[in-house]
């Protein structure tokens, strides 16, 4: 036991007080003379000793009091549970079991739980346990018990997860259960294959209190012999039939002894496809593996990477991605009927392979509203006006995101008109003119947002650049609000703007883009960066940047009703439906997959297959020691000291710990009320008190 | 105290006292001629000398000059305990004073006048007597007399009734810090030898009320023995004990024929010669 307020012990000295006053006045009493002591003497002396008993009880009773008081104000506290040390043998053990993915590596999850079951067997008649599984997550096996046969039926229950290793949460967790063990001697037993992988932390965590008795099971392997596959990245949307791009699979060598070499092969929906590699991969290293030129129906396709690797963790030897082939992008092109006006847009369109487009051109005059929904991008090129019943039939098909838009404001656009838009991100000012406006033959555009879906491609790339462009003339725009400008003119005015949010899906360009050189307004068609940055605009307002390729377990999937909505399902790998509700259009939720597999998303009559795989990092069995880990969670007394005396950080355990000066002050009123009811008694019954002379 | 004063104040007292009467229903028990006085008015017809009216035609009453053979002893308790007093007055001097009013009293009634002093012993003893110089002698030994030792009734008052041999009134003027039984044995013997007795139990004011506060050591006058009281939780068994001591007294020596009187310091004396006054009219 030790003191908050050790200094409130020199009030202890005011327990000498009521027996020096009545030392001091038995020494200094007067004397009386008095005629004969002879009634007095016949006081009975039972009363006479009946009064001293009590007198002796209460000056007893009053220096407890002064005692319970100077102890209570003290602050005592327990950095142990005193009933632990009353109960002795009694003690609360909360056991950790790793289920983690990485415990699948050879007969580890079995080793678990023969250990687990040791410790059951070990656990006295009065003892009780916690089970805690983790792995991401730590979750409370049930309630405390002592029944052995119990805990034996849970452990006997655990499966092995895909899920990644937290030791963090599952330490939380564990003193969290160990607050339970109220009283009783506190135990923490961990089984673990102990991965360094789980500990990302660099600071010290103190989360288990110091006076947990700890025994870390340490199932982790020195030499781990695992090669797994810790990456696959492929374009997961392709137009061709033949597959043009690359799926590249990296794959990695644990072992530190020796290289491996490993079959690689891909199958695409159940197929082998693409061919065998034959990957050799350096001693803790990586190795990358490609496979192209394979054939992709229409849809949805499963893929999966296999490398034919005779290591004891089998479950990453496996890679589930999904890609989809699209149809070409149908793109339309509105234009005033100008010679040429749409000729640099078509060209740099029908130049991509990559992104097969079907171009077509119209007048925006003569277009009929009941023909737009069959284009993927509509680009309104430098037009005047729309007719109404074109203008809402684009904001419809913009709003259930069937179609993407991009409206360019140059020399023949109405800028009253086009200022009524309200679709507009952007409020048109006026037509400047470089020269007139501004005083200088030209501006260029000087900064675009990198981070957008346009020019994300282009992030590290130094080739790309837009400031080459002179812009003769272009719009001033003013953004409207919650519109954000993706490129600017020099002078600050935006070039290119959208709507950020759920409104996005129409991008402004201040400037014409075809003859423009014609007209001078700007030589933009002419440089290099011109046809890749519309093909992106294509590809980003056809939304097929979005399609993932693969999740990672734990990861959350969009759900997204993006045409007229409908009832939104999940259809997990083993068929299991799981239903997400009514989605309208353009909602979107998130639903977490918890076990890998291709999952089947449906909204409405719409089908859309995810990849998702479990954490590659746990192919990486590297161990952290268990004492340094029990190290990084463990309260020292130093810290304990520092921290206020404490052991724990837990502040209800702080709480409870401190409790007994409360305790210590009521037993120190019930003195004082047992005080005042003798004394009074003591007055009613007035016996006399007499103390034999010297 | 003096002897003259003891003497003025006895007789300041009993005159006092006397003159405050309206009659004396006492004058004229005796039977020795005294003078004659002459008739007046209201006078008792039996008391006219017929011979003096046969000799001079004139009408004379007799008047007689007391005189008995009354003896009274006066024992004065000298012990210890009686140098108590709370106030100007302790228990002794209003013994004495007592004494001597009664002795003077007595004397004056043509009584014969005796002193015994005593504590656990006969300390002094002056014969009853009426003879010239008794009541000096009486007086002496009373202002001389002082207090010291315990009390002890037992010896003295066997002694007493030993060489007690004529029948008279015995005044004891004490504290009574004896046991009742003992006391009253003693009186009782007194008593059987055809005394009247009277007992003046002479009692401080504090002694009857016990109004101490503060604790502190008491210590006995008579054997010097020291204690530590807190009279406050002490009280209620002291005067418990005391009266039921008083009661005891009280019922022992009524039941003995006994006279008995309390008699607090801090009142007059009247009482005290009320008492003896009506004593002596039924002895006689």
């Amino acid at each position: 036991m030790s003191f908050l307020n050790p200094f409130f012990l020199f009030g202890a000295v005011a327990l000498a007080v009521p027996v020096l006053i009545h030392l001091v006045r038995r020494e200094k009493s007067e004397v009386v003379r008095f005629s004969s002591l002879m009634f007095l003497l016949k006081v009975p002396k039972r009363s006479v000793r009946q009064q001293k008993l009590k007198n002796l009880l209460l000056m007893v009773l009053r220096l407890l009091i002064l005692a319970l008081l100077v102890a209570a104000f003290m602050r005592p506290y327990m950095a142990n549970s005193p009933l632990a040390a009353i109960t002795g043998q009694s003690q609360g053990v909360v056991m950790l079991l790793d289920n983690s993915y990485s415990m699948r590596y050879g007969t580890n999850f079995d080793r678990m739980k023969t250990e687990a079951e040791k410790r059951i067997n070990a656990l006295g008649a009065n003892d009780r346990m916690t089970l805690i599984v983790f792995n991401n997550n730590a979750s409370v096996l049930d309630r405390p018990t002592s029944d052995k046969s119990e805990l034996k039926a849970r452990v006997s229950s655990i499966e092995p997860s895909f899920g990644g290793t937290r030791y963090y949460e599952a330490f939380v967790a564990a003193d969290r259960a160990l607050q339970q063990f109220t009283g009783m001697k506190r135990q923490l037993i961990m089984i673990s294959d102990f991965q360094r992988a789980g500990w990302n932390r660099s600071s010290r965590e103190n989360v288990i209190a110091k006076d947990v008795k700890t025994e870390m099971v340490n199932l982790g392997v020195e030499n781990s012999t695992n090669v797994g596959i810790d990456n696959v990245s492929v374009d997961a949307a392709s137009f061709a039939r033949t597959f043009g791009g690359r799926v590249t699979a990296r794959i990695h060598n644990y072992r530190k002894d020796q290289p491996v070499t490993v079959p690689a092969s891909l199958s695409i929906n159940d197929k082998e496809a693409g061919g065998r590699r034959s990957v050799t991969i350096p001693p803790n290293s990586t190795a990358l593996a490609e496979f192209t030129g394979f054939d992709l129906p229409i849809g949805a396709t499963k893929g999966k990477l296999k490398i034919e690797a005779m290591d004891p963790l089998a479950v990453d030897n496996e890679f589930l991605f999904s890609m989809v082939r699209l149809e070409k992008l149908k793109v339309l092109i509105l234009d005033g009927g100008k010679p040429r006006q749409s000729f640099y847009l078509k060209s740099a369109f029908a130049s991509s392979t990559e992104l097969p487009m079907e171009v077509t051109v119209a007048n925006a005059e003569t277009i009929r509203a009941e023909d737009l929904p069959m284009y993927s991008i509509v680009l309104v090129n430098d037009v005047p006006k729309l007719s109404d019943s074109v203008r809402d039939r684009m904001t419809e098909l913009r709003k259930s995101g069937q179609q993407g838009q991009f409206v360019i404001l140059g020399e023949y656009a109405d800028l009253g008109w086009w200022g009524n838009y309200a679709a507009l991100p952007v409020k048109p000012l006026e037509k400047i003119t470089a020269t007139r406006n501004l005083g200088k033959s030209s501006v260029v555009m000087t900064s675009f947002d990198r981070n957008h879906g346009i020019f994300k491609k282009f992030q590290n790339s130094a080739k790309f650049t837009l400031s080459t462009a002179q812009f003769y003339a272009y719009t001033r725009m003013e953004l409207k609000p919650g519109a954000t400008a993706l490129v600017k003119f020099e002078d600050g005015s935006p070039a290119m703007a959208e709507f950020s949010g759920k409104d996005r899906g129409l991008v402004v360009f201040a400037s014409s883009v075809d003859n423009a050189v014609q007209t001078g307004w700007n030589d933009f068609p002419l440089k290099a960066s011109f046809v890749p940055m519309f093909i992106e605009v294509a590809r980003y307002l056809s939304h097929s940047d979005e399609v993932r390729d693969w999740y990672a377990l734990g990861e959350g999937v969009p759900v997204v009703g993006s045409l007229v909505g409908g009832t939104a399902a999940v259809v997990t790998p083993s068929g299991e439906r799981v239903s997400l509700g009514e989605l309208t259009a353009g909602e979107q939720k998130f639903f977490t997959p918890e076990v890998p597999g291709f999952h089947e998303i449906r909204v409405g009559r719409q089908v859309r297959v995810v990849a998702v795989n479990p954490p590659s990092s746990e192919g990486n069995l590297d161990m952290i020691p268990p004492g340094e880990l029990i190290d990084s969670v463990q309260s020292t007394a130093a810290e304990a000291a520092k921290a206020g005396l404490f052991t724990s950080d837990d502040q209800l355990d702080q709480a409870r710990r401190q409790l007994s000066w409360w305790y210590i002050l009521g037993i120190a009123i019930l003195a004082a009320i047992a005080e005042i009811y003798i004394a009074n008694r003591s007055n009613r019954a007035a016996a006399g008190t007499l103390i034999p002379g010297k | 105290m003096r002897i003259q004063n003891l003497e003025l104040t006895a007789r300041t007292v009993v005159e006092g006292f006397v003159s405050g009467l309206h009659q004396s229903p006492y004058l004229g028990f005796s039977v020795d001629f005294a003078e004659y006085r002459t008739y007046q008015p209201g006078d008792e017809l039996k008391r006219i000398d017929w011979n003096v009216f046969a000799r001079s035609d004139k009408l004379y009453v007799k008047l007689y000059e007391g005189e008995t053979n009354t003896r009274v002893l006066i024992l004065l308790d000298m012990s210890g305990s009686m140098s108590y007093g709370s106030g100007d007055v302790k228990k002794i001097d209003y013994g004495k004073i007592l004494a001597a009013c009664l002795s003077y009293f007595a004397y004056h009634q043509r009584d014969g006048v005796g002193l015994v002093t005593f504590d656990s012993e006969i300390r002094a003893h002056i014969p009853a007597a009426r003879r010239t110089g008794q009541l000096s002698n009486i007086f002496k030994e009373i202002d001389h007399a002082e207090a010291s030792k315990e009390t002890a009734f037992k010896k003295p008052l066997r002694y007493l009734a030993e060489i007690l041999n004529r029948r008279g009134i015995i005044v004891v003027i004490s504290d009574f810090y004896d046991e009742p039984s003992s006391i009253i044995a003693g009186l009782k013997a007194l008593k059987s030898k055809g005394n009247d007795i009277m007992a003046f139990h002479i009692m401080d004011d504090y002694e009857l009320t016990f109004p101490f506060e503060d604790m502190a050591q008491f210590e006995d006058l008579e054997t010097l023995k020291k204690m530590h009281v807190i009279p406050e939780y002490l009280r209620p068994q002291y005067l418990s004990i005391l009266n039921q001591h008083i009661a005891e007294l009280k019922k022992g020596l009524s039941g003995a024929q006994i006279d008995y009187t309390l008699m607090n310091t801090s009142k007059p004396l009247d009482a005290g010669l009320f008492a003896y006054l009506a004593a002596r009219a039924s002895s006689v």
